[in-house]
């Protein structure tokens, strides 16, 4: 090959390649006159369709009495089992066997003997803890086990304090689904101030774990003279089990949780409500409230002044710290991705919890339902990273304790936004009475922290910890929000959590504000485009084949 | 003493300007008209060439049929002779307010170069205006924030127009477009590969058959050169 012709074979090159690149197809291309046409949600896959109340246990509703228990009535859409109240109320000694076989409790779970100061209910109480994990992997397949979705398709990995139970932690032999009293939050725990209390930590996790007694007194030793305030190097490791001892002298909303590689451990759930009631006769209470919200057998104080009560447990969960005991099942790994490669000064939370379930799963279980005139009484505890700043629509509440300390009702306030810092609580009294200050009216209102993100799951609205302030009359015979069923429709579905599907994918505005397609390739484009690479290779393969002619040569 | 005199003087002037600027102005609750004209000639128009009634639809309903729009009128383009009188029905069909503006227009007859009807909601107003007789293109649109640009403009060409604005929705193309996700199918894929080997064979088809096609050619341009001759 002359020197003139490589020259010329070089300039068809170099002009082919700047043709190629001028023309060249993309991933993306502008669109010209007309945009694509308009994409509408598919609305008749099923599978990812979820029936908004599942209604499995409508006899649970009514207010009952088991065991002598009184259980006030929870219209909602999954109440509490009445069976696991009875139980909370009068120990796992005290309840008949028929009752107890109604519930997963261990036998020894909540045993409470006697009446020391003789005021007619039991001082003495044997309070017994697992460390249970949701949503946890398995070597056995790709799948997920002891599941619990906090909302439609979204299954963080969480870690929760849980009350001894006993028998299979699976829903069933055909289900990968956790037990009904294996999820988050931890239980919210009830005692009696001056009761002797016994809280046991029985390890059944894979790591080590502790239980701190935030703001609850507490010795700093127990009786045996052992660590009695949950720290790091008092760990309790897998298979043990340890007793912290109390006998608190102060009544008000406190917390627990695990105080061992605190940060992580505390987001990936491992903290509770623990409220110190004020020592009554005859008060005998709800020692476990299991997924928190409504208490169906309020304390003797309680009941002087209002009508209802509810625990309010404010959660967040980053969804990386979360996925990492999905990645990996080897307790090493584990360890070593949660405590050193995972940084959570690096990190984000991404789903923002109400009782454990972010919207719309927080209406079948953590809605306020509410008649007019009530007084109710709510405990609110930030169990999440950051500070929620937390607003009832339509009404105006009153702080009447901080921290567990009452406020003296000269300097209680009554406001619509609650700032609360991160483990922080505070007792509302909810006055439902139409007045133009405490309340506007029957409705169903919103209540939710009002931080942006506090109301999105994973950035999507709506989602986050929104819940609802209903009055009854506006909840259909299975408690869930009348007018409310073409937003049902969309967001009972995984597709919408898992954003696959447009906000504004059906109804009238639906070809306005419904995806937009795809554009049609151009094929003469992709075509001229096709054939100078061809060209541009065959070319170059020629003057490969000649160069190695030449050399032989 | 003087600057006093200046600054009332100034006043006075002010004064009488925004009254001027008032007087094209017709407010109801219903809406407002601004500049109509319906019997002064333009300087250029010895009379009116024809008379038109033209009716324009404004709303949300009207941008279904373009896609990726969200408000449109709903006719996009007009053609009228020079000198035309417009007798405009502006139709709100929407329950929030719509403009439907001129510019362009020549301003001693229309201030600020604009004819200006404006609905406060659903509803509808009339008036009429004389264009003038230069061939030209006018923008007509609603000039609430992002109205316009999500769908309600629309171009009035009198004599044809002197070319077509951008944007127009169905009409013309946008300067800045949006990117959109190309639809890769597995047969624009096989098509792309084949045209690829296809490139690569004729490549060395036109290398191997060089010196025949160089025959080819020249025999091409003797005969041609003959012809010529």
């Amino acid at each position: 090959m002359t020197f003139k012709r490589t020259i010329l074979l070089l300039i068809i090159i170099f002009t082919l390649t700047s043709f190629a690149i001028f023309i060249a197809p993309r991933m993306q291309e502008q669109a010209e006159i007309t945009p694509p046409q308009t994409v509408y949600n598919d609305s008749k896959d099923n599978n990812n369709i979820i029936i908004p109340c599942p209604n499995e246990h409508p006899e649970w509703r009514a207010a009952q009495i088991i065991d002598d228990v009184n259980i006030d009535a929870a219209p909602s859409c999954e109440p509490d089992n009445p069976y696991d109240i009875a139980t909370s109320v009068k120990g796992t000694n005290n309840v008949s066997m028929a009752t107890l076989m109604q519930t997963n409790l261990a036998q020894d779970a909540l045993t409470m003997t006697d009446d020391l100061d003789h005021d007619g209910d039991p001082d003495v109480v044997h309070i017994k803890l697992e460390v249970i994990e949701l949503n946890g992997s398995t070597p056995d397949g790709d799948f997920l086990i002891n599941t619990f979705d906090i909302a439609p398709g979204i299954q963080p990995g969480l870690w929760v304090y849980a009350p001894k139970s006993r028998g299979m932690a699976l829903k069933n032999f055909n289900s990968v689904v956790a037990n009904p009293m294996l999820r988050a939050p931890s239980p919210v725990i009830r005692v009696e101030q001056d009761d002797k209390v016994y809280i046991t930590l029985e390890n059944t996790h894979y790591l080590p774990h502790t239980i701190h007694l935030h703001g609850v007194d507490h010795p700093w030793l127990n009786s045996k003279g052992e660590d009695n305030d949950g720290m790091e190097e008092h760990a309790v490791f897998p298979g043990k089990s340890h007793t912290y001892e109390i006998k608190p002298r102060h009544a008000g909303t406190m917390l627990y949780h695990c105080h061992v590689q605190t940060a992580q451990h505390f987001m990936m759930g491992l903290a509770g409500m623990f409220i110190v009631e004020e020592n009554r006769p005859n008060n005998w209470l709800q020692t476990f409230n299991i997924g928190a919200g409504q208490v169906r057998h309020p304390s003797a104080t309680v009941k002087k002044t209002f009508s209802q009560e509810y625990d309010l447990h404010y959660q967040s969960v980053d969804k990386k710290l979360a996925k990492i005991i999905q990645d990996a099942n080897d307790p090493r790994l584990v360890a070593e991705h949660m405590s050193r490669d995972y940084n959570m000064t690096e990190s984000f939370e991404n789903y923002f919890l109400l009782n454990g379930h972010s919207f719309p799963y927080t209406l079948r279980d953590a809605m306020i339902i509410a008649s007019e005139n009530e007084d109710i009484k709510l405990h609110i505890a930030n169990l999440q990273r950051s500070a929620v700043a937390i607003h009832i629509h339509g009404h105006k509440a009153t702080i009447t304790a901080l921290d567990g300390v009452d406020h003296p009702p000269a300097i209680q306030i009554t406001r619509d936004v609650f700032d609360i810092s991160p483990a922080q609580r505070i007792d509302l009294h909810l006055l439902t009475q139409n007045n133009g200050l405490n309340s506007y009216g029957p409705g169903l209102w919103m209540f939710h922290d009002h931080t942006p993100t506090g109301t999105t799951t994973d950035g999507l609205e709506p989602g986050g910890n929104m819940a609802i302030l209903a009055y009854k009359e506006l909840l259909d015979e299975q408690g869930m929000p009348k007018m409310h069923d073409e937003f049902f429709d969309q967001l009972f579905n995984k597709n919408y959590y898992a954003k696959n599907m447009a906000i504004w994918g059906e109804g009238e505005f639906a070809p306005l504000l419904a995806d937009a397609g795809l554009l049609a390739p151009n094929y003469l484009q992709i075509i001229l485009f096709g054939l100078t690479i061809g060209l541009i290779i065959g070319v170059l393969l020629l003057i490969i084949l000649a160069y190695k002619r030449n050399q032989k040569q | 003493m003087k600057a006093l005199l200046l600054v009332l003087c100034l006043l006075g002037v002010n004064h009488f300007a925004s009254a001027m600027n008032h007087s094209g102005m017709i407010m109801d609750e219903k809406g407002m008209i601004m500049n109509a004209n319906s019997d002064k000639l333009p300087n250029d128009c010895k009379k009116i060439s024809e008379n038109i009634d033209i009716t324009i639809h404004a709303g949300h309903k009207h941008a279904l049929k373009f896609n990726g729009k969200m408000f449109a009128f709903d006719n996009q383009e007009w053609d009228v002779k020079p000198c035309a009188k417009i007798n405009i029905t502006f139709i709100n069909d929407d329950q929030i307010r719509h403009q439907l503006m001129i510019h362009g227009l020549p301003g001693y007859l229309y201030p600020e170069g604009m004819f200006h009807l404006e609905l406060n909601g659903e509803g509808q107003l009339q008036a009429s205006l004389i264009m003038p007789s230069q061939k030209k293109t006018y923008l007509v649109h609603c000039e609430l924030p992002q109205h316009m640009e999500k769908g309600m403009k629309a171009q009035l060409k009198v004599d044809g127009g002197d070319g077509d604005l951008p944007s127009i929705p169905g009409l013309t193309a946008p300067v800045r477009a949006d990117f959109y996700f190309v639809d890769w199918t597995q047969l624009s894929l096989s098509v792309l590969v084949f045209s690829a080997l296809l490139g690569c064979a004729i490549s060395f088809f036109i290398i191997l058959n060089r010196t025949r096609i160089k025959d080819l050619f020249t025999k091409y341009l003797i005969r041609s050169t003959q012809k010529g001759g």
